[in-house]
């Protein structure tokens, strides 16, 4: 059992980063408001939240302008990839 | 234990919320199927069922056909937005989205190819295709937007293909495939999206 919950990723411990994650595994990429308003968040925590992933290297962002408004749109690393699968393996062996 | 299955819950809800068009009202597909039940039943009662009753020649009998048509899709169509928008806001959610967007092009297409093929064939005065080449390419279109609603939504499209294919061989008998397509079927599926999604 000690060794299941091992494999649990401690960065998705958070109910807010679990959404982000999930949200970006189904979605090619996905902007910040958009995300504010899926996960229903404000702007601060969003974005430390955001931040650590980024850190972590699981999500990555492109900032670009559309018309004169700064825009950023996120999307999943290949290492956020397998770490949430891995996660979600992870979780569902502990249901079983 | 409770935390982890949770844990999945949101993860489940969230890739849903995020990837599909959920504030789709089944309501509306209640009312719509009302609406073309009644514009069908007009078509019939007031042209359909006996000609000779009428004074009208071809093109008037047309010209009437497609403004019964063209008002049952505009009310229809106005029912879908106001009762989507309506549970979008009760959801907290905009209506008009990334997933919404989709959903409407991916229905638009296979609906406009359809909606001008439709057009041509009464202008070539082949009244009697139309009921089946509406309801084939209403159907593929919802086949091709179910992808990003509700999945019940691909079970409609199919249903309506089959009617449609039902509608050229039986051709003169369309317009009772036509009313059980958008009427009955709008009714049956609108209520069933009602009671699984919208009650929640």
């Amino acid at each position: 059992m000690a060794n299941i919950i091992s494999n649990l990723n401690k960065a998705f411990d958070s109910r807010i980063r679990l959404g982000i994650m999930s949200v970006l595994m189904v979605n090619d990429s996905v902007d910040f408001n958009t995300m504010k308003e899926l996960l229903e968040l404000t702007d601060g925590n969003l974005a430390s939240h955001i931040r650590a992933l980024e850190g972590l290297n699981y999500i990555q962002s492109l900032k670009q302008f559309i018309g004169r408004k700064p825009n950023t749109q996120y999307s999943i690393t290949e290492t956020g990839r397998i770490a949430f699968q891995d996660h979600l393996n992870a979780l569902e062996k502990l249901i079983q | 234990m409770e935390k982890q299955l949770e844990d999945i819950k949101a993860i489940r809800e969230m890739m849903e919320k995020s990837s599909k068009f959920l504030s789709l009202s089944g309501f509306s597909g209640i009312l719509a199927g009302v609406t073309a039940t009644v514009g069908a039943a007009f078509a019939w009662l007031y042209l359909l069922r006996n000609p000779e009753a009428t004074n009208f020649n071809r093109m008037q009998e047309i010209t009437i056909l497609l403004a019964d048509a063209i008002l049952v899709l505009f009310l229809s169509v106005s029912f879908a937005l106001y009762f989507s928008w309506k549970k979008a806001k009760k959801n907290n959610m905009k209506l008009i989205n990334k997933t919404t967007l989709k959903t409407i092009y991916n229905l638009g297409i296979p609906l406009l190819a359809g909606g001008i093929f439709s057009v041509i064939c009464l202008w070539r005065g082949d009244v009697e295709i139309v009921a089946s080449t509406t309801l084939i390419f209403y159907g593929l279109g919802l086949i091709n937007a179910s992808k990003y609603t509700f999945e019940e939504i691909h079970y409609l499209g199919i249903t309506e293909v089959i009617l449609g294919i039902g509608a050229a061989i039986f051709l003169s008998h369309g317009i009772i495939f036509w009313t059980i397509g958008f009427g009955i079927c709008h009714i049956v599926y609108g209520a069933i999206l009602y009671k699984k999604y919208d009650l929640k």
